[in-house]
């Protein structure tokens, strides 16, 4: 079992390469058919891997949420299967787009490989009920909508820069108009913060029940002062667009650099391994 | 048999005696019949666009008499002297003929590189010709194969990609801002033809509203008449600005008509949603600080004429792979092309093996005369699958053999091994 978790998690990474690869290939040549087989591959790359994810669970008998490797796997499966969506409409005009998606997808994985991998063959912790399983599996939805969101978002500003450059050329007129990226960029930040918003609550209401198993100041633990600073964040970036303050190029280095920042934030509290960064560990 | 083209071009010869060769399309189906006589049946398709005059066939004979038909009968059909063309005609004979109808088709042989239109075009005179029966197995095969390829080079190249002329940049560039321009606002000020002509094309891709604004209310409801607009006056301009999704400006005004100020304004008003302006007029009427604010998209004619100048530059940039997709496309045709060549010889090879089976057979079942009907049928049955699969090696290899050596020499040596007649 310890094998096939290894062997589909570093499968699917080749895949996830490949298909970053055919993109790199599209961009020098051009050839649409690269294009139907990165998405492909990215498609069978997030199979692969939730079949490591699966076989993990079925290994220990319980959801495996709260390692960072586990993390960061549901994290790329959930991110592939919005990728996914977001290239494949419209007929598959959008695919282009895969040029952004599929390096930071690969980027993540290796960082996932190379620093996380020897979460793969420990055991999951146990969440504390269904609950928790709702509100991680609710936050890791939005975490990943954020971070397709970022990467719109990078889209956008290299499609406005270039109309404004004159230079549209290349993948300027493969990628879909300013109009649909900022709308798409839109739908995600609403979709992934009120599934954040949602998380947070539950996260509360959780809090609250089990006040007694928590610190006095638990809310002052890194991890819930990410959480509060990301809402603050997206309901910005949320309400800014929704009310037309923030469009364009400014929402999307808003939605960006968030992202960066609350990434960064991750990856560092998780490094450091700081207290509270894990999901089971809220509640020590 | 032999594939050849002889034609002219906005390559070789000007647009003067383009015109004087030129087959209008009610003519088409009578000269296709005439260039069949002077071809003796050949399968021949005849290409005539405003850039080229072409003819294709597939003869019997050698190159250089169908060259010389084909010669005649352009000059016979125009009623032209064929010493006033035979300098601009470029005349090339099967692999080289077949490249350069892919190159045709695929468009890299057009006067703007990559447009689309030529594909259709020979689309049309391939069925203009078969609608007269005057294609065969090699010209339906060779035309099939050229639209293959072409599709295939559009698809996996950028040679078409971008708009290469300035009244087309602007509907390109408005389609990359907008996801669609069905229901958007174009105010068009001013009064210019390029003005005009850019509107009918926003128009045509679905831009449903237009403001029309001019210096005189009266001379922008005349416009708004004409052009099935909204007027509206010059002086309330700053107040109509936010109602416009594209900006066109055209007019003779001496100074900036609309400042980053006026813009700012408008789109406070409209929620910060993008606004695209073209400016043709010169002197220009919009102030080029205006392109440094978010969400306005600002050009102008030089910006226009330099967005068409890069996209005709990347296409040409796409000539040396598009090249590569029709080299192979001509490889894989020839092949087929020249296989066609061993047909003759496969059909005896068969004919005489089965003739031999034939009569082995019967003695056979000559000498075994208590066999029942379904044994009998049974040997039958597994000579015939002996000799087919005695066959289909030197069948398959022949194919091969004729195309990588000299054919003649190739056949020869199967028929002196088979003992075969000489066939045509």
């Amino acid at each position: 079992m310890v094998f096939a978790v290894d062997l589909t998690f570093y499968a699917a990474l080749m895949l996830y390469v490949a298909a970053a690869v055919a993109m790199g290939l599209y961009l020098r040549r051009g050839d649409v058919l690269l294009t139907g087989f990165a998405s492909r591959f990215v498609l069978a790359g997030g199979l692969l891997l939730s079949v490591t994810f699966a076989l993990r669970w079925v290994m220990w008998g319980r959801l495996p949420l709260t390692t960072m490797a586990d993390g960061l796997n549901l994290f790329i499966i959930m991110a592939t299967a919005i990728v996914l969506y977001m290239s494949n409409r419209h007929q598959g005009v959008d695919r282009a787009l895969l040029c952004f998606y599929t390096p930071p997808l690969v980027l993540l994985y290796a960082v996932n490989a190379v620093l996380a991998f020897g979460d793969l063959h420990r055991e999951p912790k146990a969440l504390n009920g269904a609950f928790l399983a709702v509100h991680v599996g609710l936050a890791v939805l939005a975490y990943a909508l954020f971070f397709v969101a970022s990467v719109t978002s990078i889209a956008y500003v290299f499609q406005a820069r270039s109309l404004k450059r004159l230079h549209t050329v290349g993948l300027f007129q493969k990628l879909p108009s300013l109009e649909q990226l900022d709308r798409t960029l839109y739908h995600l930040i609403a979709f992934g913060y009120v599934f954040f918003a949602i998380t947070l609550v539950l996260g509360l209401i959780w809090a609250y029940i089990a006040a007694d198993e928590l610190s006095a100041r638990w809310w002052l633990s890194a991890k819930i002062v990410r959480a509060f600073f990301m809402v603050a964040l997206y309901s910005t970036a949320f309400h800014g667009r929704r009310m037309g303050r923030l469009r364009g190029q400014k929402l999307a280095y808003l939605v960006f650099v968030g992202f960066a920042v609350m990434l960064g934030g991750y990856l560092a509290l998780g490094l450091l391994n700081l207290q509270d960064y894990n999901f089971w560990s809220a509640h020590r | 048999m032999s594939v050849v083209v002889v034609g002219l071009s906005h390559n070789t010869s000007p647009v003067e005696l383009r015109e004087r060769l030129h087959f209008p399309e009610s003519q088409l189906p009578a000269a296709v019949l005439k260039l069949r006589k002077h071809l003796n049946d050949a399968g021949v398709v005849i290409l005539s666009t405003c850039n080229r005059v072409e003819v294709y066939a597939s003869t019997a004979g050698p190159p250089n008499g169908a060259f010389t038909d084909i010669r005649g009968f352009l000059s016979e059909w125009h009623n032209l002297p064929e010493e006033e063309f035979a300098s601009a005609l470029y005349e090339h004979a099967n692999r080289d003929a077949v490249g350069h109808l892919f190159r045709v088709a695929s468009s890299l042989d057009s006067m703007v590189v990559g447009e689309g239109q030529i594909l259709g075009q020979v689309h049309d005179a391939y069925l203009a010709s078969q609608a007269e029966q005057g294609t065969d197995k090699i010209i339906s095969a060779l035309f099939q194969r050229a639209f293959s390829v072409a599709k295939d080079v559009r698809s996996r190249s950028n040679i078409s990609a971008g708009k290469v002329s300035v009244g087309s940049v602007a509907v390109d560039l408005a389609v990359s801002i907008f996801m669609d321009l069905a229901g958007k606002t174009v105010m068009v000020i001013g009064s210019g033809k390029m003005g005009e002509l850019t509107l009918k094309n926003l128009v045509s891709r679905g831009a449903s509203q237009v403001l029309l604004v001019n210096r005189t209310r009266e001379k922008a409801e005349l416009l708004a008449e004409r052009l099935h607009g909204e007027a509206v006056a010059l002086e309330a301009l700053p107040e109509h600005l936010h109602r416009a999704d594209i900006v066109i400006t055209s007019t003779g005004a001496r100074e900036y008509l609309l400042t980053p100020a006026i813009f700012e304004r408008a789109l406070k008003r409209r929620a910060n949603a993008p606004i695209f302006v073209i400016d043709i007029a010169v002197p220009r009427n919009v102030h080029p600080a205006v392109n440094s604010l978010d969400n306005v998209y600002l050009y102008d004619i030089d910006s226009l004429q330099q967005v068409a100048d890069n996209n005709l530059d990347a296409r040409r940039k796409e000539i040396a792979r598009c090249l590569e997709i029709v080299e192979a496309g001509v490889t894989q045709f020839w092949q087929w092309h020249q296989g066609l060549i061993a047909e003759p010889t496969i059909v005896s090879m068969a004919e005489e093996l089965h003739a031999i089976r034939e009569r082995e057979l019967e003695k056979t079942l000559a000498a075994l005369p208590d066999l029942s009907e379904k044994q009998r049928d049974e040997v039958a049955y597994m000579s015939k699958r002996i000799v087919n699969t005695i066959l289909q090696r030197p069948m398959t290899q022949l194919k091969r053999e004729v195309v990588r050596e000299d054919p003649h020499i190739v056949l020869h040596l199967v028929k002196r091994l088979f003992g075969l007649r000489e066939v045509p």
